[in-house]
């Protein structure tokens, strides 16, 4: 691990996520904790956006649904490749929340999953009743059971057509992507979101294998949303509880320096501060990113200070800690902060920095911590 | 008698009961506030205030789950008062941790070993 490794791609999910109106990601294995997680974080969101009591009922439920599915399809062995983990995303846009999941699925049985994505398209609502009665008699669909009976379902919940996406892995499996936009009945079905909506989804998820990503969190931050992602990270990180206690402490340093120093540009909303959360592995070790714009006249002081705590030996951060400790000067003071010191010690690895420019007035600062999975 | 302070466990802030009459000191929870020093400042007022006539013996009890780096640093003047006042009167600092919770412990540890008063570990 060396510092000047390179962390573009944190910049460069941000501004895919940014431009597609995502706000949250999840690759993985779906458990009971991941999906009551998910479910949580989006009510939350929902809660905050003012929408209809309708609308979020339907988004809900189909939320439930699909993430079920997803559950239900994903790989059945644990150590799976991480190219076959499943994946969830949310996207908020123009109104009306997109719904993509993906997992894999047999190459041979694509053709019959195809026709029955189609046949459901052609349907209208009392036709999809009719068809779930059906095959939900012959019951004869999939050894895990309902497969036909779940994406009916949520293309009923939705009330709009289902966008799919088969793209083969190897000779025995495909990657299957699910896209859902629900709508309510008073709405006009926008059915176009076509199949070109998928490259971006496609892009992203190549990035978070390539990076062994499994959380993104899309800002913006505050107190309040920090918090939210707090409690989400809880039942959604593996591992034994001094570790989740471990990248807790490194969580909420990162972001509560977000909230402190990170620059808000004028066409960002100026009530939060924009920026990512990314928590992944690699190799025995989490990773946890962030990214987040910074003034450009701050960047010289701001690697003095992040140099300067990767230099020090443990010893030496630690009585590097407890000068800190007690000096009370103003936090704008140009010591470096008690934050990115216990960053340093906690992980007990360098902090890795790469910093962008976007123009004269500011960069994307990109920051990693690793902490060791004993 | 100085009136008891008394603050309530929020999801970012910790409880606090400061409370001569019953002889109760406590910081409890979890500590991680946007403007730690704005939520501190009662807390430190208010033992500036006591240690003008404090009780002949003082046990502070720390029971916090988790606390950021700024609270760090205002549980250090929180910890520099009560130094002051362990210059003429008896003062125990009592820091529970909660079992296996090592970074709490040797949080605890750190602040003993840089302050001159008393402390005693106990695992909750």
């Amino acid at each position: 691990m060396t510092d000047n490794l390179s962390l573009d791609f944190v910049k460069q999910l941000f501004f895919l996520m940014q431009d597609h109106h995502l706000g949250y990601i999840y690759k993985g294995i779906f458990t009971q904790e991941v999906t009551d997680t998910i479910l949580s974080l989006t009510e939350n969101k929902l809660e905050k956006q003012e929408e209809s009591s309708k609308l979020k009922k339907r988004v809900y439920n189909i939320l439930v649904e699909a993430l079920q599915n997803v559950t239900r399809h994903q790989a059945s062995d644990v150590k799976t490749d991480p190219q076959h983990d499943s994946l969830f995303l949310i996207q908020k846009m123009n109104n009306r929340y997109v719904i993509t999941t993906g997992n894999i699925a047999p190459t041979q049985n694509i053709p019959y999953l195809q026709s029955l994505i189609d046949k459901i398209n052609t349907l209208n609502k009392d036709e999809l009743k009719e068809y779930y009665k059906t095959i939900l008699e012959e019951g004869s669909i999939s050894d895990k059971g309902g497969a036909g009976l779940g994406l009916i379902d949520i293309a009923r919940k939705a009330g709009n057509k289902l966008i799919y996406k088969f793209v083969p892995l190897n000779g025995d499996l495909s990657y299957f992507y699910l896209c859902t936009v629900p709508v309510l009945e008073d709405d006009v079905p926008k059915g176009n979101v076509g199949i070109a909506e998928f490259h971006f989804v496609e892009k992203i998820h190549e990035i978070l294998n390539k990076e062994n990503l499994s959380i993104i969190n899309n800002g913006p931050f505050n107190q309040e949303s920090l918090l939210t992602l707090l409690n989400s990270l809880e039942g959604q990180m593996i591992g034994s509880i001094s570790h989740k206690k471990k990248v807790f402490y490194i969580v909420v340093e990162m972001l509560q320096n977000i909230i402190k120093h990170g620059y808000i540009p004028s066409e960002y909303d100026q009530h939060a501060v924009p920026g990512i959360f990314l928590l992944g592995f690699a190799g025995n070790f989490y990773r946890i990113l962030t990214g987040n714009f910074i003034e450009n006249e701050q960047l010289i002081s701001l690697k003095k200070k992040i140099d300067k705590v990767n230099e020090l030996t443990k010893e030496e951060i630690d009585d590097f800690y407890n000068e800190s400790l007690f000096n009370f000067e103003g936090s704008n003071s140009k010591k470096t902060g008690l934050g990115m010191i216990d960053i340093r010690l906690k992980s007990g690895f360098p902090v890795q920095y790469d910093i962008l420019p976007i123009n004269n007035h500011y960069s994307f600062l990109s920051l990693q911590s690793l902490i060791a999975v004993e | 008698m100085l009136e008891p302070l008394k603050i309530s466990a929020q999801e970012d802030t910790p409880s606090v009961v400061l409370d001569k009459e019953n002889q109760v000191f406590e910081i409890g929870h979890r500590s991680l506030p946007e403007n730690a020093i704005a939520f501190y400042e009662p807390i430190l007022n208010w033992l500036t205030e006591y240690s003008k006539d404090p009780l002949p013996k003082t046990i502070f009890n720390f029971k916090l789950e988790y606390f950021n780096t700024a609270s760090a640093k205002q549980l250090a003047k929180v910890l520099l008062l009560l130094q002051e006042l362990a210059k003429n009167h008896d003062v125990l600092i009592r820091w529970h941790y909660l079992k296996d919770d090592t970074d709490m412990h040797a949080s605890g540890i750190r602040f003993s070993k840089l302050l001159k008063v008393p402390f005693e570990f106990i695992e909750m």
